[in-house]
């Protein structure tokens, strides 16, 4: 079942500047694991605004879980899609940890049992469930950034929409986003995150759209998009595949080669490696 | 030069003549520099307020008598809507003269020259910050409400949702404003801002006779304005 499509989709945001999203046509899945990237500038916020009605085509159509999004309010878009922006500063304004995270639940009239719920699991998802009581502004960037993650995720909306979730984030960040992915994904939600961290997307997500001035010029799974046929199209845009990827295609792995792989392929070369 | 002889203009010269000639001279400027649409913005964002000054000064000036005529509890009086509409042209005709200079001159050349005429570089910093603080604000402003929104905040329909939408707006906006100042500030001194040295002025901006004699000849008008008021005690209708 299509969750988000795209028909023909323009935007452009003053009469007579370039398209900022330009003729796009897409479909995702209910469920699928999505990667958008490309430069800065080349159309990504401006699309996935789209999703929950905070910008509305100047051409096109696009389709939320069936239903023409010309037609819902972002109130009620925000049911469906929950979006999480780049900058939890431009978001968190209340007192504590856990009347932030509750602000959507109930926008969303939850019942107060469903709200407590979903307001913990969201907590617990992202490691804050110890914070409840603390004042968002004496967390530091890295885990306001994790705490505007939880409050889209406790709203559990059918697709999730990430603004570079991992942008600040150490080692164990983002495995924490990582992990909120993979949960969302095994509950049937949609993910669509734009990210500049190949490796993140390398391993995160089942298929990767790549963004040049508007349009889409790479889509496929992260193989596909990392192979090296694809490397002109990444660097025309501004983008590297992952290490691992570049490495692998070297030593004639594929672009998305395990770690078993890479110790097989470092022994042919080098014999045994040092811890077998 | 105009827009700041007419804002004083404006403010000072009494009663009808001054705020109508001023509001002349602003459209013609306005038509002649090609900001008339600003203008036009400006003059739309004051109605509002303008009619509420209209409203309540027509029928609750205070001591009025000579009634216009009479609906329900209220008497609207002749008096009250002169004394409305002579605040309110003189409140346009400041509004549009301010509004004239900052459509007309860019924030960058405005803090070059007063830099240049002796105005100290804190002094530059503090009207530069406030002047390029607006569209920022403005921006940041649109980026959390969207933020808010994506969120279930319902601020379309009914007014009370719309002030109650408001709220979530106010914390983001205010702490984010005030740590971009310190941000600035510090990596302003970073950069050595306070160094106890003479700045070299990286351009200057043209300055051709015409326009010299133009901003004299104004500054002139002005002191004569004003002498004519308060010393010759014009009648000014």
């Amino acid at each position: 079942m299509i969750e988000l499509s795209t028909e023909g989709l323009v935007h452009v945001y003053r009469e007579g500047s370039v398209r900022a999203v330009d003729e796009v046509d897409l479909h995702i899945k209910a469920g699928e694991r999505v990667a958008l990237i490309g430069q800065n500038g080349s159309g990504k916020s401006t699309l996935v605004r789209h999703f929950n009605g905070l910008l509305r085509p100047t051409d096109g159509r696009v389709v939320v879980e069936g239903a023409d999004a010309a037609g819902l309010a972002v109130a009620q878009l925000a049911r469906r899609v929950g979006l999480v922006f780049q900058d939890p500063d431009r978001q968190i304004f209340a007192g504590s940890v856990r009347a932030e995270v509750e602000f959507g639940p109930r926008n969303l009239g939850m019942t107060v049992a469903d709200r407590r719920a979903a307001v913990d699991d969201a907590l617990s998802a992202v490691g804050l469930a110890g914070d409840t009581d603390t004042n968002p502004y004496d967390l530091g960037y890295s885990r306001r950034k994790l705490l505007a993650l939880a409050s889209v995720l406790a709203m559990r909306t059918p697709v999730l929409v990430l603004d570079e979730p991992t942008t600040g984030q150490d080692l164990r960040g983002v495995e924490l986003v990582q992990r909120v992915i993979e949960e969302a994904h095994s509950a049937g939600r949609t993910v669509l995150a734009i990210s500049h961290d190949m490796r993140f997307v390398a391993e995160t997500f089942d298929r990767v759209i790549v963004m040049r001035t508007g349009r889409v010029v790479l889509d496929g799974t992260p193989a596909d998009v990392f192979a090296e046929r694809s490397w002109p199209a990444l660097r025309s845009t501004f983008l590297e595949p992952p290490l691992a990827a570049s490495v692998g295609a070297r030593l004639g792995l594929g672009s998305t080669p395990t770690d078993g792989a890479f110790v097989s392929a470092l022994r042919r070369v080098d014999g045994p490696a040092p811890d077998a | 030069m105009i827009g700041l002889v007419e804002v004083a203009t404006a403010l000072l010269v009494g009663t009808w003549t001054g705020p109508l000639v001023v509001l002349l001279v602003v459209l013609a400027s306005a038509a002649g520099a090609q900001v008339l649409r600003g203008v036009g913005l400006v003059l739309l964002t004051m109605v509002p307020f303008l009619a509420s000054i209209v409203v309540i000064n027509t029928f609750l000036f205070p001591g009025a008598s000579d009634a216009i005529g009479r609906i329900g509890p209220l008497t609207p009086t002749w008096s009250g809507l002169s004394f409305a509409l002579q605040i309110s042209v003189r409140l346009l005709a400041f509004s549009l003269a301010l509004s004239l200079v900052f459509l007309t001159t860019p924030v960058d050349d405005l803090l070059t020259e007063l830099e240049r005429r002796g105005l100290g570089r804190r002094g530059v910093f503090v009207l530069g910050a406030g002047l390029r603080t607006i569209p920022r604000m403005a921006e940041r402003t649109r980026e959390i409400a969207d933020a808010q929104r994506a969120r279930g905040l319902d601020t379309e329909g009914r007014p009370w949702r719309r002030v109650r939408g408001l709220l979530p707006l106010v914390a983001p906006l205010v702490f984010g404003a005030l740590t971009e100042v310190e941000e600035h500030t510090l990596a302003l001194e970073a950069r050595a801002f306070s160094a106890p040295v003479r700045r070299t002025p990286l351009r200057t901006l043209p300055d051709r006779p015409g326009e010299r004699l133009l901003r004299w000849g104004l500054t002139a008008t002005l002191v004569a304005v004003l002498v004519g008021l308060a010393v010759a005690k014009v009648p000014v209708p």
